[in-house]
């Protein structure tokens, strides 16, 4: 069953397109990413999933229930904002003890989230004295009050420390082997994302460039990461970086890193003798593997890119 | 879950916001209190009672006392409201099940709704006090009093400060907006008298009726102060004076209606 089902959904502002013809699925039970460049669309979609913004165009369907002002979905959507939005003169534990009773909940739920999110040092705290990453945490706390089925988070992780984020990361994935909890999460922190999101869309443009698991993207967009041994690595990564379906070259002390792009690795592989020849180099091995997501963000935003200059 | 919940704690969420420190409200009840205390009675004696029971009421919620209460409420609706939507909060209170028009409905109650029983409390209770036989015999003249002073300035500027505490989405110039307007419609309102002296047509003065009804409450009580408009001073009937507070009112409505239609289907965050 897909709980958020959206349908080329279009928005703007004024001039400025934001998203344009969108279309985005999330299954019961999975935790998808949503990832993409700066003023890729990702904030204005998750919006519009929330029912804060309206589409210009577009179907958008969360619990087969339209968003736009609906009370009966709340209780089963959890939100974590990048940027965490509170009345700040309540203290930390009254405020909760207030949301319990909105949703119906027994107080000691609210001494539960805090334990879950470990904040029960923060208790008597005022809001408006939490740190960013408290704060961020406090967001995590109120999403979980209600116990929600799904949970939208547009940077949860941006203001927290690394144990901190470690810590939200395997809450997530306890949630949702435990409570069957669905996640989209917007994130600019791949190697996180990459951690627990079982599939991913790239955003770029309003647009999905594509969807999938990190496989199955791999696959479809022909992207490889490819590990060149070599006794002279600098002269032949600085070739390397001049071929056009390369999209990264990492060079370090024993070999090269090559993410290559749209099914070329047949290519790198021809080329390489003839570069190392060049370069002077003598090759020790070649190993292909799978892009990893940072080599598919880095495609979007180049394809983007592209796009812009046509 | 009850549905009413969300609502009462969204309220008093409202009313820890709005009320937290009550510095116009003690200012204004101490203002009050000295109004109470060192009010002339003797300065209205050449009256009619009806007159009397309109003049007295009139300087009790006189422009000092009236002032303060739009501020406060300004402050509510402007303020509360639009630090709510510029600090992202209405974004949490959007994830609660409650309807989008309950959400301002409780905003509003707090913010207008309590800050009125306030002004009410203050002045019923000196009423009684000062002049019962005033309230007791003339219910229907405080009442009109009342329900002009309270159309305009206090309710038409906080209709108008809704909508551009919406539309702006930044209290701090709505609320700025709000003083304008009223330190304006002070202005007017004497340039006005001075239209109609001018042109010598009412229509001006019957125009500022529509948007400020007192005017015409105090032309009606009062006459004309010596204003003479081709020989004769525009003092509306009493039914005509019910037609403009009608039409205050309608306005005030409207600007409200379209606040929460905007509220309710437009209100992007």
């Amino acid at each position: 069953m897909s709980l958020i089902l959206v349908d080329d959904l279009a928005k703007s502002y004024g001039r400025v397109v934001a998203v344009d013809g969108l279309s985005l699925r999330v299954e019961e039970g999975s935790i998808m990413g949503l990832i993409g460049p700066n003023g890729a669309g990702k904030t204005t979609t998750i919006k519009i999933i929330l029912g804060l913004l309206k589409p210009n165009r577009g179907f958008v369907r969360v619990f087969d229930e339209e968003p736009w002002d609906n009370p009966d979905i709340k209780p089963k959507i959890g939100v974590i904002y990048e940027r965490a939005f509170f009345p700040s003169r309540h203290k930390v534990f009254d405020y909760l003890k207030r949301v319990c009773r909105i949703f119906g909940k027994p107080e000691s739920r609210a001494r539960e989230v805090l334990a879950l999110t470990r904040l029960e040092d923060a208790h008597d705290r005022s809001v408006k004295a939490l740190s960013a990453g408290m704060l961020q945490k406090f967001a995590v706390a109120h999403a979980l009050i209600k116990e929600p089925r799904l949970i939208i988070a547009d940077e949860p992780t941006s203001n927290l420390d690394p144990e901190a984020r470690g810590e939200l990361l395997d809450l997530i994935l306890k949630l949702r082997r435990d409570e069957n909890v669905t996640f989209l999460i917007s994130s600019h922190i791949l190697p996180e994302l990459s951690r627990v999101c079982e599939s991913v869309a790239i955003i770029n443009k309003g647009k999905v460039w594509a969807a999938g698991s990190l496989t199955e993207l791999s696959e479809k967009l022909g992207a490889r990461t490819m590990r060149i041994s070599t006794d002279n690595p600098e002269a032949l990564g600085e070739l390397i970086r001049k071929l056009e379906y390369v999209s990264r070259v990492e060079i370090d002390g024993r070999g090269v890193s090559v993410g290559v792009v749209g099914g070329e690795d047949e290519r790198l592989y021809e080329d390489v003798p003839r570069l190392a020849k060049k370069a002077e180099a003598k090759i020790v091995g070649i190993e292909t593997g799978t892009a990893s997501l940072e080599e598919l963000f880095r495609l979007a935003v180049k394809s983007g890119q592209g796009e812009e200059r046509r | 879950m009850r549905k009413d919940r969300p609502f009462l704690e969204i309220f008093t969420y409202a009313l820890d916001e709005d009320y937290r420190f009550p510095i116009l409200e003690i200012f204004a009840f101490l203002f009050a209190l000295g109004t109470f205390v060192f009010v002339d009675l003797g300065a209205y004696s050449g009256q009619t009672k009806e007159a009397l029971a309109y003049s007295l009421v009139s300087t009790l919620c006189g422009y000092p006392l009236l002032f303060i209460f739009v501020v406060l409420i300004l402050k509510n609706v402007a303020y509360g409201l639009g630090s709510d939507l510029d600090r992202g909060v209405m974004q949490t209170l959007f994830s609660y099940p409650l309807k989008r028009r309950y959400i301002l409905t409780a905003r509003l109650l707090s913010g207008l709704g309590v800050a009125l029983l306030l002004f009410f409390g203050i002045q019923i209770f000196g009423l009684f006090l000062l002049a019962p036989d005033v309230i007791l015999t003339y219910p229907s003249t405080v009442f009109l009093t009342y329900a002009a002073q309270l159309c305009s300035p206090v309710l038409l500027l906080a209709g108008l400060v809704l909508f551009f505490t919406l539309r702006l989405k930044r209290g701090g110039l709505a609320l700025v907006i709000g003083v304008v307007l009223f330190l304006a419609g002070l202005i007017v309102s004497g340039f006005v008298t001075s239209i109609a002296y001018g042109t010598g047509s009412d229509l001006s003065l019957k125009i500022w009726a529509v948007i400020n009804p007192n005017s015409a409450l105090q032309r009606y009580y009062m006459g004309t102060s010596g204003f003479l408009f081709g020989g004769e001073s525009w003092v509306p009937s009493f039914s005509e004076l019910l037609l403009y507070l009608g039409a205050g009112y309608l306005i005030v409505a409207v600007l409200f209606i379209v606040g929460y239609i905007y509220f309710d289907r437009r209100l992007e965050i």
